[in-house]
């Protein structure tokens, strides 16, 4: 029932994940008692709970985390790779449908897929993510296919999803899928290959894990912070952060547009980003991401490279491909090089960061180093 | 009716010292009483209130001490004797026009009664209140068991009419709150025509305008020194200085007000009263010179008894040090040179320790079997009763709810706090919530200093919580204060309908006087609104929508925002023993200490209407001590508590 022994209840959720800093609030600790709650961005602890033993801390991304023994349960050990975690294959992807592809972040791959599998009925609900005015996100559990299209589009402040997850999964038995950012994809990992006593049937629900490429989200009070500094007392109506080559972040404005440099939008980035080590969210059936290719980035930005993981990933691909709901061009041959590399990125400058808060040069808090490097 | 009203002359009456107090105000023919209500003091307003109509008075809860002083000195001036009742932190909030008042002076007799509480027995201080008379040059009195307190508060006010000055009268917790045989005098019906005479020039202080000025100040000084002058003169043969004992003591104890009474009884329990003198004293300040000297001169080793600060021991070795050589090698004990305790209330067994140590006698101890059984019989008898909240108390929702939201805003916010019942907010029963505590709205002014701070990179919100009737007291300066400077701050008022920690006084917000006839109410509301304050009003037993209103206010960025909380206190009239839910428990849906709870009813929300049965491993209503408010069912994570409305 338990990959970790030491398991120590909230005891660990404040003082090892929230007292470093390395709190991702996914909500997977909220809705399964009245301890936490999330508000916002942030997961907070309300009251002190002095259990011992505890699923906040069984299923925390920054729990006491064994990577390894995930891997084994979730994957196939053939297609485990150091760099990228399981890997059956790399695609380049786009919606058919223009009107999606209109509304997504890149190819509405992502969207394309949800929608399918809920008409289907391969999942009878589906979380995803909303934007909220204030630059804050929220999760929604949605049924309707055609509501999915509504809901893309990458928010960049942290929605709670896994909590939203808990609420739905504690009800009526549905088959549910959730849209996840990496750290929402370990927790709800950790949630299926170790259920904790009460939690075996609920976790049945959980039928499809779609991963998004994640490198940071943002802090919603830093953002509002810069947000003000930049358009003062002017009504915002709308974020974005275009894929192209000169990074800004877009701020639409009720007096026009405002452009921000990159560099700025990064110190609005939230901290435990840092300490995470997974830029292509390695939990999920199948994961999703912005496209490079030598077209360069005026076509790119319409497309999405996708890494599946799992047969079923592959199954609901595969679907996807015969439907002619989503197109399919090669992949450049390097690509798949790229990514690890960019992947490798990330795992070094977080096992950079924890080495520095704990200390320490193995026991890296919640994982070990060898772990974050699949060995 | 109260024996206080009707008791005959002659009579003898067991009195609590407060009704004493109020019964010798009524035989001096006091016409004008006021006051704030505070522990130990509170009766005594409210004993007067209860026979105002029978015996003519104007009997009011002012707003504040400062107000209720002011109220009785124009009683005063009109040619009324006049009380102003209070605790000792409350002469602070007089004290400023306690300075003036006692500069001119006053017409018809003036007491100001204060009512002190060593060892903070119910406050969060020791305050002493004699160091005004000294410091304002008045004069002090102060009796030594009940007799006296009836007698010398009706003689208060005779003194105040011989100096022309307003006389302060202190008791403590012990004389107030304790109770003693008492043979009643007569009540006076005193004058029933007033009158404001002002005709006369400024330095004819029975006649002329009643002001302090500038460029009167050395003439009406003076005049003040020899009214003090005169009381010393009084003092000096008072009936309430008393001394028993041998003509050459070995020790001379000097004592005044309850300590006299741990005194007699230490020198009873050592059998020394052929070795000790007791030298009781009535009237503290001026001290009477030529009795002290007198008394001082008997013996080598003084020991000085009192609660409070060593007030009386610092003037008496001050006075012994201007007698000169006459008065010749002395040693002094008491607080400041021990062996008395420094601080905290005193006590019989206390007192007999210090004189057995002064005396070289062996410590006296204490009967061990009747030690035992007292103790045997506090566990059988006495139940445990842990800090806190009532049940039912709408401050334990209005803390669950600041302390949810702080944490969800998750920006190291804190409730700045002050003097009341939810003083408790500091401990678990508040969720450690307040993180301030200091005078009636201070948290407010606190919250207002806090609320500026931002150009130093203070990023933390800041709350303040004050009750209704604080807001009148001394909360509302503050809050214009913060309003006027712009501060970025919340105030929330806990409003219980009363003022319910010292016995549900009415105060400006209430409908109802003192004895309980119809008075407009303030409404809190319209004047924080009219002040500028953006004002929210939310049910804190309406959880959800009350915690989302706090949300919200915490995350407004400048001004000050005021949130009332309103639900009457499970205690007030309104409430008390009416149950409005019938609450239960479901024992299978109860997660007890499991993932998921912990216990959260009984382990951190604290009702003691809900407990924890250790062998069942589950919780249950405890029926006799659920007021049936219904909140524990909004806060159990599982439904398992159910609430069912009861019919009416
Ligand atoms: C915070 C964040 C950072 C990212 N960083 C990178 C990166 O560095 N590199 C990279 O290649 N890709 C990154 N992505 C992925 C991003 O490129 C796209 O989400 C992804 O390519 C899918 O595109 P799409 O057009 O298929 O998505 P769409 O069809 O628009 O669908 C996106 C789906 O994701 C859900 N969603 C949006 N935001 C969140 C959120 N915060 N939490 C949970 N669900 C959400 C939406 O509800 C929607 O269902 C990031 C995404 C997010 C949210
Ligand atoms: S009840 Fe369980 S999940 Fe909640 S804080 Fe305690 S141990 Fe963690
Ligand atoms: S990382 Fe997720 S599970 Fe862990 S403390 Fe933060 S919100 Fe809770």
């Amino acid at each position: 029932m338990n990959e970790d022994k030491g398991n120590q209840g909230q005891a660990w959720i404040r003082n090892q994940v929230m007292a470093q800093g390395l709190c991702t609030g996914c909500a997977a600790c909220v809705g399964l008692c009245p301890y936490q709650k999330f508000y916002r961005d942030q997961t907070a602890v309300i009251h002190e709970c002095d259990r011992t033993w505890g699923r906040c801390s069984a299923y925390c991304p920054r729990g006491q985390v064994d990577l390894g023994g995930l891997r084994t349960i979730l994957f196939e050990p053939r297609d485990i790779t150091p760099e990228l975690g399981a890997v059956k294959g790399l695609y380049m992807t786009r919606s058919t449908d223009p009107e999606i592809r209109d509304r997504a972040q890149h190819g509405g791959t992502v969207s394309t897929l949800v929608a399918l599998t809920l008409k289907e009925g391969f999942i009878h609900k589906a979380v995803l993510a909303e934007r909220k005015n204030n630059q804050v996100s929220e999760s929604v559990a949605i049924s309707d296919p055609d509501a999915v299209a509504s809901f893309a589009g990458s928010k960049f402040s942290v929605a709670p999803t896994v909590a939203k997850f808990n609420e739905i999964s504690q009800g009526e038995p549905s088959k549910i899928g959730v849209v996840a950012t990496p750290c929402q994809a370990l927790a709800l990992a950790r949630m299926r290959a170790y259920p904790q006593p009460g939690d075996e049937e609920r976790m049945k629900n959980l039928a499809l894990v779609i991963g998004l490429f994640c490198g940071w989200a943002l802090s919603f009070r830093e953002l509002r912070r810069l947000i003000k500094e930049k358009a003062g007392a002017d009504r915002i109506q709308g974020m974005d952060i275009p894929p192209s080559q000169h990074k800004i972040m877009e701020l639409h404005t009720e007096k026009g547009l405002i452009e921000i440099p990159m560099e700025e939008v990064q110190t609005c980035i939230r901290e435990s980003c840092r300490y995470c080590y997974d830029l292509t969210c390695e939990f999920s059936d199948l994961s999703v991401g912005s496209a490079r290719s030598p077209e360069g980035w005026a076509v790119d930005r319409g497309w999405n490279q996708v890494l599946v993981r799992t047969d079923k990933g592959q199954a609901l691909l595969d679907l996807a491909r015969s439907r002619g709901i989503l197109e399919f061009k090669a992949v450049p041959p390097e690509n798949l090089d790229r990514l690890k590399a960019a992947s490798l990125g990330k795992k070094n400058t977080c096992m950079i960061q924890l080495e520095e808060v704990s200390g320490r040069k193995e026991d890296l808090i919640y994982t070990r180093r060898e772990a974050i490097l699949c060995q | 009716m109260s024996i206080v009203s009707t008791g005959a002359k002659g009579q003898t009456a067991l009195l609590m010292g407060n009704d004493a107090i109020a019964r010798g105000a009524l035989e001096a023919g006091v016409r004008v009483v006021a006051g704030y209500p505070g522990t130990p003091s509170s009766e005594i307003i409210q004993t007067l209130a209860d026979v105002a109509s029978n015996h003519g008075l104007y009997v009011e809860w002012s707003a504040n001490e400062k107000v209720g002083l002011e109220v009785a000195a124009a009683g005063s001036f009109a040619q009324l004797r006049s009380l102003a009742v209070m605790k000792q932190v409350g002469v602070n909030v007089a004290s400023d026009f306690l300075l003036h008042l006692s500069e001119y002076g006053t017409r018809a007799g003036l007491v100001l009664v204060t009512c002190e509480d060593p060892g903070g027995l119910s406050s969060t201080n020791e305050g002493d209140s004699r160091h005004y008379a000294k410091m304002m040059e008045f004069p002090l009195i102060e009796p030594g068991n009940f007799q006296e307190a009836k007698d010398m508060a009706a003689w208060g006010f005779e003194l105040s009419e011989k100096v022309h000055n307003v006389v302060m009268f202190r008791s403590v917790t012990r004389m107030s709150h304790a109770s003693g045989n008492v043979v009643l005098g007569e009540i006076s019906p005193g004058p029933s025509k007033a009158r404001f005479q002002f005709d006369g020039d400024m330095m004819d202080q029975m006649g002329g305008p009643v002001v302090t000025f500038p460029g009167m100040v050395d003439p009406m000084h003076r005049r003040q020194l020899e009214k003090l002058e005169m009381a010393r003169k009084i003092f000096e043969t008072s009936p309430f200085n008393t001394y028993t004992g041998p003509n050459q003591p070995d020790l001379l104890v000097i004592t005044s007000s309850a300590a006299s009474l741990y005194a007699r009884e230490a020198i009873d329990l050592l059998h020394v009263a052929e070795r000790v003198g007791l030298l009781k004293l009535g009237t503290t300040w001026p001290l009477p010179p030529k009795l002290l000297a007198k008394h001082l001169k008997t013996s080598e080793k003084t020991l000085i008894i009192e609660e409070g600060m060593p007030f009386l021991e610092d003037n008496i070795k001050a006075l012994w040090t201007e007698l000169g050589p006459e008065a010749g090698t002395k040693q002094f004990f008491g607080r400041k040179d021990g062996p008395l305790p420094p601080t905290d209330e005193l006590n019989p067994d206390l007192v007999a320790r210090a004189l057995a140590e002064i005396l070289g006698l062996p410590a006296p101890t204490a009967d061990q079997a009747y030690m035992g059984r007292a103790a045997e019989l506090a566990k059988t008898h006495a139940p445990f009763r842990a800090m806190t909240f009532c049940p039912g108390c709408p401050h334990r929702a209005s803390y669950w709810l600041l302390n949810s939201a702080l944490k969800q805003d998750n920006r190291r916010g804190f409730v700045c706090g002050d003097i009341g019942c939810y003083t408790l907010g500091v401990i678990g029963c508040g969720f450690n919530t307040l993180k301030t505590s200091h005078a009636m709205g201070s948290g407010t002014g606190l919250a207002s200093g806090f609320g500026k701070l931002n150009r130093f990179g203070f990023d933390q919100p800041v709350m303040a919580v004050c009750g209704d009737s604080t807001f009148f007291h001394a909360a509302m300066p503050a809050l214009v204060n913060a309003i006027h400077n712009r501060a970025d701050m919340t105030l929330v008022l806990v409003d219980n309908s009363g003022t319910a920690m010292t016995g549900f006084q009415p105060h400006p917000g209430s409908s109802s006087d003192a004895s309980g006839g119809e008075l407009p109410s303030v409404d809190i509301a319209r004047i924080c609104e009219a002040m500028g304050a953006e004002v929210a009003i939310a049910d804190p037993f309406e959880m959800e929508r009350a915690e989302k209103t706090i949300l919200d206010l915490l995350d407004k960025e400048d001004g000050v925002r005021v949130l009332i909380l309103r639900q009457a206190c499970a205690l007030s009239p309104g409430k008390k023993g009416k149950r409005l839910f019938e609450m239960a428990v479901d024992e299978n849906a109860c997660l007890a200490e499991e993932c998921g709870c912990n216990r959260l009813c009984t382990r951190i929300f604290g009702c003691p209407g809900l407990i924890w049965d250790p062998e069942a491993k589950k919780t249950r209503i405890d029926e006799v001590i659920c007021v049936g408010c219904g909140v524990c069912a909004s806060i159990c994570p599982t439904g398992a508590i159910s609430k069912k409305e009861v019919a009416s």
